[in-house]
């Protein structure tokens, strides 16, 4: 309705709008300009797919290659185990580490000493800041075959001989999964939380006064209430099925374990600036069609949680 | 009032169960989150020998500060340590400048434009560059090997910029016709009466940035030469072996004052996060639900 004004009304009207709101515009320029620069151009900069890139020419390439890159990739078999590694670190990590910011929740709002409740938060929160270079550090004295507690409880108690678990394949996927279920349980669990908090507390008092038990409060009053922020979370992640935390996984790989932890990013990482070629437009098809993978990924998911339980993100 | 507290408790019906589970899981969590800071503290702290024989487990064996000296004689260290102070204090402040120029316009929902700068804002959120675009567009700004390569590309965050457009929506609008009124223009408006009365946003959005520079590793990496490197990339190249820190006779000895000196760099380098953490916490707590509540 107010476009349709916009339109009919005398063409003095623009001006006045530009009088009123210049500042405005005026403010955001260099923001915008600067958000354009770098979040935009390097989208278009995706071109490179297509392109063949020559060192020193800029980054747009010199010679159009259409799918060339593309075709070269399908048959990588080193991409190919990259894709696979990806998805199944990615399912795993999102079937074991979805539920556990939940549960923590949960329970927490069960806690009734407030002051313990708040101080469980607050410590839960704290990975969350740390880096990944330090939580790895931690990490891989933790586990040293050499010094490391583990190694050193396990052969005191069990007679074990010590094992090189940040090397070996097999542990990779449990370290990822736990590492992160140490980083990210805690921040995870505050949106619940505020939807728990957001529960009007007669609901719960007419439960009890009907005589339902604690686990019953959980299964009928709490659970159904937050499942719509479930669902929301559910989608988000699900979204970005295919963007691991591509430091944490640079700083545990091995060529040792390397058949479990390279993943798409870092196979494009390594094709970029480690292989000898620098092979930059190889790369840059890998990223490309896993970010259109992505986007299909999140607004398949949105657009399904719309129709489904009419929760959408955007 | 009296009544209702006494009915709450003679009706919460108990469930033993439920509370051992309740508080083993919140122990565990405690714990989880504070025993590998004890450890790593302890064997910053302890002699090459009580590490070497496997004797240090939560409190440090044979007592001794000759890891920190270590680092602190060791001039890369001073070096990356200051490297990183400056691209975290640099970063925030161009970024917090930045994202309010950008969300206070974008806070007003009548402006023209404003849903389409929205939707780039999104769109972008869920689509990127990608790594090599992003790295090549560096370099040809001429950004590489430049402190600037570590500030500017991250200056405008999406999330922390929508927080910050949800926190201004929130904020009554009679303030501000109030300040027109007394003649103020919208930078003033911005500056005068707005940014006053966003210190807990602020505070949220500045802790989440200054935590991604002084965190930050990665891009030091692909863009910088080593005299630029930030304190986490210099960690990081002490614990894979890159980078040695210390000289000493044998091989077990130094092998075991490297895990002291690593232990000692872990804990230097994570110590601001730890000492500011509890003063900023309950500010980026009240500041992420207020941005949470949709405007």
């Amino acid at each position: 309705m107010q476009k349709q004004e916009w339109k009919t009304r005398r063409p003095s009207l623009r001006r006045r709008y530009l009088n009123n709101y210049w500042q405005l515009y005026l403010m955001m320029l260099l923001p915008l300009a600067y958000f354009i620069l770098f979040k935009y151009v390097p989208m278009f900069g995706n071109i490179l797919a297509f392109r063949r890139f020559r060192p020193l020419t800029g980054p747009y390439g010199v010679r159009w290659e259409g799918f060339r890159y593309f075709e070269m990739f399908l048959k990588d078999e080193g991409f190919l185990r990259a894709f696979r590694n990806t998805l199944e670190l990615s399912l795993l990590n999102l079937i074991i580490n979805f539920p556990v910011p939940i549960i923590f929740a949960v329970l927490l709002n069960e806690v009734r000493n407030l002051r313990f409740k708040k101080l469980v938060q607050t410590v839960s929160y704290m990975p969350r800041f740390i880096s990944t270079v330090v939580v790895i550090s931690i990490l891989t004295e933790l586990l040293s075959p050499s010094s490391g507690a583990l190694n050193r409880l396990l052969q005191s108690v069990f007679g074990t001989q010590p094992i090189y678990y940040m090397n070996e394949a097999r542990y990779f996927r449990p370290l990822y999964i736990l590492t992160d279920m140490w980083q990210y349980t805690g921040w995870s669990a505050i949106v619940y939380l505020a939807a728990i908090t957001g529960i009007n507390a007669e609901m719960f008092e007419a439960a009890r006064i009907d005589g339902a038990s604690r686990w019953q409060q959980i299964r009928f009053i709490t659970l159904p209430t937050i499942m719509p922020t479930v669902m929301v979370m559910f989608i988000l992640k699900v979204g970005n099925l295919l963007s691991l935390g591509f430091e944490k996984v640079l700083l545990m790989y091995t060529p040792a374990n390397s058949v479990v932890s390279d993943i798409i990013d870092t196979y494009v990482y390594r094709m970029g600036f480690q292989s000898s070629a620098n092979q930059y437009s190889y790369a840059t098809a890998i990223g490309l069609f896993s970010g259109i993978v992505g986007l299909i990924l999140v607004t398949g998911s949105n657009l399904l949680s719309r129709k489904v339980t009419g929760e959408s993100i955007y | 009032m009296k009544t209702a507290v006494h009915k709450h408790h003679v009706l919460e019906s108990r469930s033993p169960l439920l509370d051992i589970l309740i508080y083993a899981v919140m122990v565990l969590m405690l714990l989880a989150c504070v025993l590998p800071f004890l450890y790593i503290i302890a064997m910053s702290f302890s002699s090459s020998e009580a590490i070497l024989n496997g004797r240090v487990s939560l409190f440090p064996v044979g007592f001794n500060v000759e890891s920190y000296q270590q680092i602190f004689a060791y001039p890369n260290f001073f070096r990356a340590y200051r490297n990183t102070i400056f691209y975290t204090a640099a970063g925030t402040a161009i970024a917090l400048s930045m994202m309010v120029l950008f969300a206070y316009p974008l806070s007003k929902t009548h402006l023209k434009g404003q849903k389409f700068v929205m939707k780039l804002v999104v769109f972008s959120m869920f689509f990127s560059g990608g790594l090599i675009p992003n790295y090549l567009l560096i370099s040809s700004l001429g950004l590489t090997g430049t402190v600037y390569a570590m500030i500017l590309p991250f200056a405008i965050n999406q999330f922390n910029l929508i927080l910050l457009i949800n926190f201004f929506k929130s904020l009554p609008e009679e303030l501000e016709d109030a300040a027109r009124i007394d003649g103020l223009n919208y930078f003033g408006i911005l500056i005068r009466v707005l940014l006053p009365l966003s210190t807990a946003a602020l505070a949220t959005i500045g802790l989440y940035t200054a935590v991604f520079f002084w965190n930050d590793w990665f891009y030091g990496l692909i863009y910088l030469k080593s005299e630029l490197y930030p304190v986490m990339l210099l960690l990081r190249n002490i614990v894979n072996g890159t980078t040695m820190v210390g000289e000493a006779g044998g091989v077990g000895e130094r092998a075991s004052i490297a895990i002291a000196v690593k232990s000692a760099v872990i804990i230097t380098s994570t110590l601001p996060i730890i000492l500011l953490y509890p003063f900023l916490q309950k500010y980026f707590v009240k500041g992420m639900m207020v941005g949470a509540v949709k405007g």
